[in-house]
């Protein structure tokens, strides 16, 4: 019979923490034991869930109380190994799952164990002391070392992914699937959002001049240059002359003067931001909007230019929960020469 | 989803305490230098950005989240105040002790990450990678709802 092959402690005499050298054996032993008889002489009372397919389980009321919870997955087989490999000299062993739970008991008590695994594993009072999570863990995974540092190797990446997938959740363009691109996604966004905390509240002064002379001083260490000259350079080949004309006043003025090239710009309905805010905010929204160029200036006024003429800027996502109505009135608001610096969405954009 | 946040608890307070807050710490700010507007105007920026930061990081839970608790040291120190830390067990994790010996099996892919990263966030300089990544995504979550405030903030009161 089958049995006896599966009997013999093979390997695990030294050591409870032990896998079978043998992997792929237990696609073998998996099907031996679906199809085998009854084992008569190490599994004390198995009552297979409903879903497995266990049969004909021999209770033997033995000493032998290998008390085994066969399990969906892969992890039984293991389980079943080993508990069958050393009778009798097991120590206790608590396999909590993520599909189900496996329970070995020392001593010989027929379970009544029918109830769902997760429930069972925590029932049986007093009969198994849980040994730390990492013994488990070793349990569960079929062919891999049982070298505590690779265990605790283990454990630290299975960790860190499982964060890593609640941290896709929240960052937008949250799907790639490499982990390199996750993280650099996860770190622009961090930036990002740093970025606008202090955007903000730039714009929460009043004055033109403070938010100017933050700007420049922004510019500076960023090396972002201007961030009207380099709207000015992408505007280039625009064909939009009035645009054009725009950034050259806007250039001519910033040589002199800071705060009269704010002026003039919020007098246009227009608002300079740094090309990384830019940039930030039209890789965050989403990009079924109109076609963004992440330049500085922003057509914002709905009476200056009832379509877009080739510029957008688009608010980001914190600010499409705020009502697309108001936007709507800021906008009148800003071309009235309001001082703040504000991103708003372009009055002609349609809302989804 | 869920199997991920039964085991970390990155859940933030609503909006209205953060705005709360951020209220609070602006009114504060006003009363403490009322008619001193300094011309460079560029301090006030500052001081509303901190204000910004120090409230979220309160909102946010004070000082049992260790990003935040990182925060207000360091903008207590800026101000030479002390800030009172309540006394927490530390919860000690055998896999810290493993970490020392075998540093050079970390994933690098994810380490120069986790770098960057623990500049990014504060008090990251002394947290392992896992624990690093959990109080990212809660500092995020902050984050996006402190920028939500201050949005709302800022649109209704450019309204004329």
């Amino acid at each position: 019979m089958m049995n006896s092959s599966l009997l013999t402690p093979s390997s695990s005499s030294s050591s409870h923490i032990q896998t079978p050298s043998t992997t792929f054996d237990h696609e073998d032993f998996l099907d031996q034991i679906f199809s085998s008889a009854p084992w008569p002489s190490v599994v004390d009372d198995a009552h297979p869930p409903p879903s497995d397919g266990f049969h004909g389980h021999d209770v033997d009321s033995r000493n032998q109380q290998i008390m085994m919870m066969p399990l969906n997955d892969g992890s039984s087989v293991h389980a079943l190994y080993n508990g069958f490999s050393a009778s009798g000299s097991l120590p206790n062993f608590h396999i909590p799952q993520g599909s189900g739970g496996g329970l070995i008991n020392q001593q010989g008590q027929t379970q009544t164990q029918t109830q769902p695994q997760a429930s069972a594993s925590t029932a049986t009072g007093g009969t198994v002391a849980a040994p730390p999570q990492s013994r488990t863990k070793v349990r569960a995974r079929r062919g891999q070392a049982t070298d505590p540092h690779s265990i605790a190797e283990r454990l630290r990446r299975e960790r860190i992914a499982e964060r890593m997938k609640a941290l896709q959740e929240l960052v937008p363009n949250g799907n790639k699937t490499d982990k390199a691109s996750m993280l650099d996604e996860i770190i622009d966004y961090v930036k990002f959002l740093q970025l606008q905390v202090k955007v903000l509240s730039m714009s929460r002064l009043g004055g033109a001049a403070s938010v100017s002379s933050q700007i420049s001083e922004a510019g500076g260490s960023h090396g972002n240059a201007s961030s009207a000259m380099a709207g000015g350079s992408q505007t280039a080949g625009n064909s939009n002359d009035s645009i054009t004309m725009t950034e050259h006043q806007v250039a001519k003025l910033m040589e002199e003067d800071m705060g009269s090239a704010m002026q003039y710009l919020q007098g246009k309905g227009l608002c300079l931001m740094p090309i990384s805010l830019a940039t930030a905010i039209s890789t965050a929204t989403c990009h079924s909007r109109n076609p963004l160029i992440p330049g500085a200036v922003a057509d914002v006024g709905g009476p200056s230019s009832p379509n877009l003429s080739g510029m957008t800027i688009q608010s980001t996502n914190t600010t499409m929960g705020n009502g697309n109505g108001k936007l709507n009135g800021n906008c009148n608001g800003v071309t009235k020469g309001s001082s703040s610096i504000a991103v708003k969405e372009a009055v002609s954009v349609s809302k989804p | 989803m869920a199997s991920a946040d039964k085991l970390i608890n990155t859940d933030v307070p609503e909006k209205d305490v953060f705005a709360l807050h951020f209220l609070q710490s602006l009114s504060n700010l006003r009363t403490q230098s009322p008619l001193n507007s300094p011309n460079k105007s560029i301090d006030r920026v500052r001081k509303i950005k901190k204000a910004a930061y120090v409230s979220m990081a309160r909102a946010a839970g004070g000082t049992s989240r260790l990003w935040s608790r990182a925060l207000l040291r360091r903008a207590a120190k800026d101000d030479n105040k002390s800030v009172r830390f309540s006394r927490r067990k530390r919860k000690v994790t055998w896999k810290i002790s493993s970490k020392r010996k075998r540093s050079n099996q970390r994933a690098p892919v994810v380490e120069e990450a986790a770098e960057r990263l623990r500049n990014l966030v504060p008090g990251g300089g002394g947290m392992e990678t896992s624990k690093l990544m959990e109080e990212t995504a809660h500092y995020i979550k902050c984050l996006s709802m402190q920028v939500k405030v201050m949005q709302c903030l800022v649109d209704g009161l450019s309204q004329k």
